[in-house]
């Protein structure tokens, strides 16, 4: 029933700025994505080299943002989308500054690396890093591929894969004190990687809101700040109606 | 405190310190709960139209059409050219009678009654449902005879009862301090939009329950526009009004609810919000997004 | 130089010549034209200086000649031969003159061919005088003496201003007459005609009862008494009026005597400066546009023909106008458009294209005959057999015109109906007028423009028609006007003058085709200019409706 793409105005540049402004979006989540991982390899690699670099790239994701937040504007104020041209607009404009934020906590996290490596590798918490890190990757990845496939079903994944990596963070944060406790001489490193967990934590959320961003903009429901099966219930319900 | 200062301070007070709550106090439950949304199925209805198939000829130029028109709100109809929307405005107030070919099938009721019922006198219905064209269209006369010329079609002579609704008209319309000074100068020396106001105020004057606007503000420059829509906003308070326009934004800003036809067929008819934002019909979406072709 | 002319002819511009040439060709052709006309016609008030001379024919002794120089040919030597007038071998051609030699009553004829050859010894001698006559012309002479009662009291000299003085007094006089004359006793005559036609109509319904005949008597010998008295005053005034006259010699050196009621004005051409010349020249033209005809309508003025020309087109359009307007609003408004419409609508437009004459024969078989004769039998059965409406007359001339002219009022109402946008009628309309209202009160209003545009065009062929109203009513010499001060006011039965008529009547129909020439050029061009009036008034009427409803044309 929807189109699947920006395609089909009568208006072929307001379609090529459609998917302009998509490809746009979809580039920096792939930066996004990269700097996880780079700052991640740091992390696990003790790699402060490539650490420095993920903290430079960051200005690349700033200003991106702001060529498509000013892309945003210039349709809005030129072409008055309505309907899906509009909810595409607007979801593109919010969740942008959610990628934005998935790239500043990238940084904390190549930051910490940083000091971490400077200190030689520590063996205790990486691996939860490592888990955690990989989950949310895997999250920001499809919330991304969602957005590109314009797949709800995806989307709706996402948002329930959120809940599992609150568990594993706090099941990480349980750990990370019990090794503190171990060792008072630890304490200091293991407040870095605590910094890494919650910093990954945080770019879960993002991409949670990614994912709402996407169902809103293909169904045309605002279902943020409401509860997992809710949502689940009112997606589906619109998904077999058609 | 300026207004912003105000404004700032109403946000942060809502604990109930302040003495007073200052005139323009922010609902915060408003800001914060579910969105007041339009609901068609808890308006009262003016106009109902039942099963209407309209032909030209051998032509068919409605079909089959079915909608409630809710009292003192702004409905739209939006639509291709040649999508029958002028036709149906124009069966409102029977001014379809005036083509020899035309026929009508089904029924439109106002308050319950059927418009074109036998025993209904045309002239007295049309006076309860005005309308106002796409071309401002004054009457080559003074501005004050204008407004006077559906009273003085009703018999009303009396100098102290047309001046007193000439003045309320002209107010009503946003036009009376504009023209007060001459308003025995011919109505030709207005601007287009001060025209289309006239022709509105000259509407109103005979106090209509409904007012029918073909696409008014077509021939307007946009400061024009804008001054008829801020009326129209306003006149809301008073009259169903039901406006057909080519201009999805000018819908999309001035009206309650919006029907969006196709081929003489009622496609999707909602509250212009979701028409806008989240329309049901793939077509619908298709038109306001500038994929029909 | 074959790709240039191609390139010119390409470029459109021989076309713009052509057109340009058209407009030109016809400018000048029109204002060619007019001058012609306004030359001849207007030359003709200038007093023309007044040659004496001798006249020499071969074989015969020299007479005297006074008159002006009216015109001049030059004729083929061969055609005088013919004519019996000797004429050497060598020429070909001889100059002649007309010259008007005024003196009718002398000489029998105010013209007369001289040839150029005969004439010897001219000479512009500043005593003659001319003196226009009610009766027989100019005369040309020399002023011998002034008679009171028959008896001499100024001679020579003295003669000439004793002679104006007294004139002065004789038009005084005169106009009391004619005042008498035309107003009181013509109201008498009136006032009598009606008093018969009364007791005619008694007698017809047989309700003469003597007591009505008693009135009539009474009310008759009241008129009687009072036409003895305006009679007395009358003769009272004839007496006085010929009390004077002038003897003068004219150019055979015979005397005329002629009463001072005779005289119109008197003047010694050839001693006027140019001022004076000036003077007559206007009081001339002024007498030509607001005075009664004299002398079979070649003297004097055409007023009466100017009035009757205005009152008939006036009438005319007050006719055509509701009729045009209510018969192209029931085509355009009311009926439904279809086969009978359209036939009617093509009609109507071939109707525009009948020849005027046609018309004539209709007016005067329907309007008169019938309509005509049927009224009289009706209501004017006393009158009988004397014709009251059942002849031509003012309101049968009119109404024939009106008809000629309905197809034009009818076609650009028509025109100027459907020009109305539908926005407006429907915008009267939504706010529950009938259509009977809008008509009214809005279509009507916004299109009288085109209306007036109708009646223009109406009212420029009527005033220059003259064929259909020798049938239906114009005549050579009306009695009085069809407008006067006796009940009822306005004669509609009344046969009218007009000057397209006039133009006919003088030009080719007079008595005397020489002297009437020059007033066929002034006439005609009075027609022109009393055309143009009317047409710009009825231009002014339009633009400024325009004005008023300017909007419509955007």
């Amino acid at each position: 029933m929807r189109n699947e793409s920006q395609a089909d105005h009568i208006s072929q540049q307001f379609d090529s700025e459609m998917e302009e402004l998509k490809t746009h979006f979809l580039a920096m989540g792939g930066l996004v994505e990269k700097q996880v991982g780079d700052a991640l390899a740091a992390l696990l690699e003790a790699d402060s080299e490539l650490a420095d670099r993920v903290s430079k790239k960051d200005a690349k994701v700033n200003e991106m943002e702001m060529t498509i937040d000013e892309e945003c504007r210039q349709i809005v104020a030129r072409r008055q989308p309505a309907a899906s041209d509009l909810r595409l607009v607007m979801s593109v404009a919010k969740a942008v500054s959610d990628l934005e934020r998935c790239g500043d906590e990238a940084v904390k996290i190549a930051r910490q690396a940083g000091a971490l490596a400077q200190e030689g590798i520590a063996p205790q918490g990486y691996r939860e890093c490592r888990h955690i890190g990989n989950h949310v990757r895997k999250m920001l990845y499809d919330a991304l591929d969602s957005f590109a496939r314009m797949d709800t079903e995806m989307a709706l994944q996402v948002i329930s894969e959120e809940s599992l990596v609150d568990e594993e963070y706090n099941g990480a944060m349980r750990q990370l004190i019990t090794y503190m406790m171990e060792d008072s001489r630890n304490i200091s490193r293991v407040l870095n990687i605590l910094w890494v967990v919650r910093a990954l934590e945080r770019i879960g959320d993002h991409s949670r809101n990614v994912a709402e961003f996407v169902i809103y903009m293909v169904e045309g429901k605002d279902l943020r700040h409401t509860p997992v099966d809710e949502i689940r219930k009112r997606v589906s319900k619109s998904v077999a109606k058609t | 405190m300026d207004d912003t200062d105000q404004k700032r301070a109403a946000a942060r007070d809502d604990d109930g310190i302040h003495p007073e709550p200052p005139s323009h106090a922010i609902d915060m439950e408003a800001l914060g709960g579910e969105r007041e949304s339009r609901n068609i199925e808890e308006e009262d209805v003016t106009l109902e139209v039942q099963d209407l198939n309209l032909y030209y000829g051998d032509k068919q130029a409605l079909h089959g059409v079915n909608m409630k028109i809710p009292r003192k709100r702004v409905t739209a109809y939006i639509g291709p050219s040649g999508c029958g929307k002028s036709t149906l405005l124009r069966c409102f107030n029977r001014m379809n009678d005036l083509v020899d070919i035309c026929r009508i099938e089904g029924r439109i009721l106002i308050d319950g009654d059927d418009l074109y019922d036998r025993e209904v006198d045309v002239t007295e219905m049309r006076r309860r449902i005005g309308m106002v064209f796409q071309k401002p269209n004054p009457f080559p006369k003074s501005i004050y005879e204008n407004v006077c010329y559906g009273l003085r079609i009703q018999g009303i002579n009396k100098k102290r009862v047309l001046d007193e609704r000439v003045e309320w008209a002209l107010k009503g319309a946003a036009l009376w301090d504009e023209v007060k000074d001459r308003l025995d100068d011919s109505a030709f020396g207005l601007s287009g939009g001060q025209q289309q106001r006239l022709v509105i105020a000259r509407c109103i004057a005979v106090e209509p329950e409904v007012l029918l606007l073909d696409e008014p503000c077509s021939a307007l420059d946009p400061i024009s526009t804008l001054k008829v829509e801020e009326l129209i906003y306003e006149l809301k308070e008073q009259f169903t009004i039901i406006i057909v326009t080519h201009n999805m934004q000018q819908a999309a800003r001035v009206s309650d609810y919006t029907a969006y036809m196709y081929m003489g067929k009622l496609i999707e008819f909602g509250a212009t919000d979701q028409l806008f934002t989240n329309p049901k019909e793939k077509h619908t979406e298709d038109y306001i997004t500038g994929r029909y072709g | 130089m074959r790709t240039d002319l191609k390139a010119w002819y390409q470029s459109g511009q021989p076309w713009v010549w052509l057109n340009a040439g058209a407009v030109a060709i016809s400018m000048v052709m029109v204002v060619g034209l007019l001058m012609l006309i306004a030359a001849r016609g207007l030359g003709h008030f200038w007093p023309h200086a007044l040659m004496q001379a001798e006249l020499q024919v071969r074989g015969g002794a020299p007479v005297r000649i006074f008159g002006e120089i009216a015109d001049y040919e030059d004729v083929p030597a061969g055609q005088l031969r013919a004519n019996g007038v000797e004429v050497p071998e060598d020429v070909s051609e001889l100059r002649r003159y007309l010259v008007k030699v005024g003196n009718r009553d002398l000489l029998g004829s105010d013209f007369r061919w001289v040839l150029a050859r005969d004439l010897g010894k001219q000479s512009y001698p500043p005593e003659l005088i001319a003196v226009e006559r009610r009766e027989w012309g100019n005369l040309y002479g020399y002023l011998k003496e002034v008679r009171e009662s028959g008896q001499p009291v100024a001679t020579g000299a003295q003669a000439w201003p004793e002679l104006l003085k007294r004139i002065e007094r004789a038009l005084g006089l005169h106009g009391a007459i004619h005042e008498i004359q035309k107003t009181d006793i013509g109201a008498i005559n009136h006032r009598m005609e009606r008093l018969r036609l009364r007791e005619r109509g008694y007698e017809l319904r047989e309700e003469y009862t003597g007591e009505r005949r008693a009135a009539i008597e009474a009310a008759r010998a009241e008129l009687d008494a009072e036409y003895k008295v305006l009679q007395e005053k009358l003769n009272d005034l004839y007496t006085q009026i010929n009390r004077d006259s002038f003897v003068a010699e004219g150019q055979d050196g015979r005397t005329v005597t002629v009463s001072m009621s005779q005289v119109v004005r008197a003047f010694k051409p050839n001693d006027m400066g140019l001022f004076a010349k000036i003077g007559h020249y206007i009081a001339k033209l002024w007498e030509f546009v607001s005075d009664e005809p004299r002398e079979a309508n070649t003297e004097g003025g055409i007023f009466p023909a100017i009035f009757g020309t205005v009152m008939m087109v006036l009438l005319m359009s007050v006719m055509v106008t509701p009729f045009g307007v209510v018969a192209a609003v029931y085509l355009r408004e009311y009926a439904t458009q279809g086969f009978l419409t359209r036939t009617i609508r093509i009609a109507v437009n071939n109707l525009a294209g009948v020849p005027s004459i046609v018309y004539g024969v209709f007016g005067l078989g329907f309007f008169i005959y019938l309509l005509g004769g049927s009224i009289d039998a009706l209501f004017f059965p006393e009158a009988l057999p004397a014709p009251t409406f059942g002849t031509g007359g003012l309101m049968w001339a009119s109404l024939t015109l009106a008809l000629l002219t309905l197809p034009v009022v009818i076609v650009s109402t028509e025109e100027g109906l459907t020009r109305i946008p539908k926005a407006v009628r429907e915008g009267s309309l939504a706010l529950g007028a009938t259509k009977a209202e809008t008509l009214w009160k809005v279509i009507l209003p916004m299109s009288s423009p085109a209306i007036m545009t109708g009646v223009i065009l109406a009212v420029a062929r009527a005033a220059g028609e003259v064929a259909p109203l020798m049938l239906v009513g114009v005549v050579k010499l009306a009695p009085s006007l069809p407008l006067d001060g006796n009940y009822p006011f306005l004669h509609l039965d009344q046969k009218f003058m007009h000057l397209g008529f006039h133009i006919y009547d003088v030009g080719f129909q007079s008595p005397n085709v020489e002297a009437a020439r020059p007033l066929v050029y002034a006439t005609a061009l009075l027609l022109v200019l009393v055309i143009a009036v009317l047409n710009l008034s009825a231009v002014q009427i339009r633009n400024h409706l325009r004005e008023k409803y300017k909007s419509l044309e955007n």
